[in-house]
């Protein structure tokens, strides 16, 4: 297993800490709200702690949403290094995304794309190999790939097409490419 | 398949003495009185016992076998939300975060509870306050925990209530 960097461990520490937070509010918040039947507590008082409250739940939310990714894609980059890795990965996150593959699926399809054959990954992720299989089935059934050697090189003809260390995401090839004016 | 011995007798007392405990304390008997007080140091005793068992006990009973780890939890979530399945032994890294923070927090609610027996401390506000919010609090993580021990039984396929019954941890 990669050990998690800095960011991915700051976030975690962030988001418990903000939980212990949220929790501590929202006790006051729920005692708060059966005091309004009786007047003991204001509208005044109730609705902006209420929305504070609504407010922290979200950003608690939102940044558990992007650890999950952060996480994810250290997960699919664990053996890879150097600089096209980390675009590589967003790449790949970016395709899985968008080919509605579930998490098990993008985990699969990230083994088979750095050729890991059906048993290590099996092996990998503690399933059965059927199961691997069924995964494989529903990579290439949503992404519209016949094959391994398919489902790479939609990635590698998206890296050839930008440059590797850009802030660009090198998604949506079409506009990338008619705004580097290579179409046309 | 095979079967593995992780739970000794002492922890499986503890954890449901434990729960008893906390659910007597909490919606059965009334503040400020003596059963609540006697409880209260019942539980008390109760976390002082798994703490000397935490350092004597048996491998699984032992906190270095599950130290708190944040880069082992991060690799636990890590598992989670790629769905790899690899059973831990004894506590998983974040279930072990679970038991540190239930552990301190039962710790503090029986400290402020004794507190507030004492003449010094004796209807000071924020003792009071602190006793009741932590007792929310555990009261939310117990929730947690139930949830993230019915999930992760299945995820993994491994019947953890079970396990804390029976003391037997059965993995793939």
């Amino acid at each position: 297993m990669t050990r998690p960097d800095r960011k991915s461990l700051t976030l975690f520490g962030l988001i418990l800490f903000q939980a212990f937070c949220l929790a501590f509010f929202l006790f006051d918040v729920i005692e708060d709200f059966a005091g309004l039947y009786d007047a003991s507590v204001p509208y005044g008082h109730f609705l902006p702690e209420a929305g504070a409250t609504l407010g922290m739940a979200i950003g608690l939310a939102f940044e558990t949403r992007y650890l999950i990714r952060l996480l994810r894609k250290q997960a699919h980059m664990e053996r890879g290094l150097g600089v096209a890795a980390g675009e590589l990965a967003t790449l790949m996150e970016d395709y899985f995304r968008k080919w509605g593959l579930t998490a098990a699926e993008a985990d699969v399809a990230a083994f088979t794309i750095k050729g890991y054959s059906i048993t290590e990954i099996a092996g990998l992720r503690g399933s059965a190999e059927a199961t691997v299989k069924t995964h494989l089935n529903a990579i290439y059934r949503k992404s519209g790939a016949q094959g391994r050697g398919q489902l790479v090189s939609v990635l590698i003809e998206d890296l050839m097409r930008a440059p590797l260390v850009s802030g660009e995401k090198p998604m949506g090839q079409g506009a990338l490419a008619e705004g580097a004016g290579a179409k046309g | 398949m095979r079967k593995l011995y992780v739970w000794d007798p002492l922890v499986r007392a503890f954890h449901w003495a434990l729960v008893a405990g906390l659910i007597l304390n909490m919606f059965v008997t009334n503040p400020g009185k003596t059963a609540h007080r006697w409880l209260g140091y019942g539980v008390l005793t109760l976390i002082a016992l798994r703490l000397v068992w935490g350092l004597i006990g048996p491998k699984f009973a032992r906190f270095r076998s599950f130290p708190p780890d944040p880069a082992a939890a991060l690799d636990h979530a890590r598992e989670i939300v790629t769905g790899r399945v690899h059973p831990h032994e004894g506590h998983s890294p974040l279930g072990a975060l679970m038991v540190y923070n239930l552990l301190a927090s039962c710790l503090i609610i029986g400290l402020t509870g004794w507190m507030l027996t004492t003449l010094t401390w004796f209807g000071v506000e924020w003792v009071e306050d602190l006793h009741k919010a932590f007792v929310t609090w555990v009261q939310l993580c117990a929730v947690l925990h139930i949830a993230a021990v019915i999930f992760e039984s299945r995820r993994l396929r491994v019947n953890l209530p079970k396990s804390m019954v029976t003391g037997y941890k059965t993995l793939p």
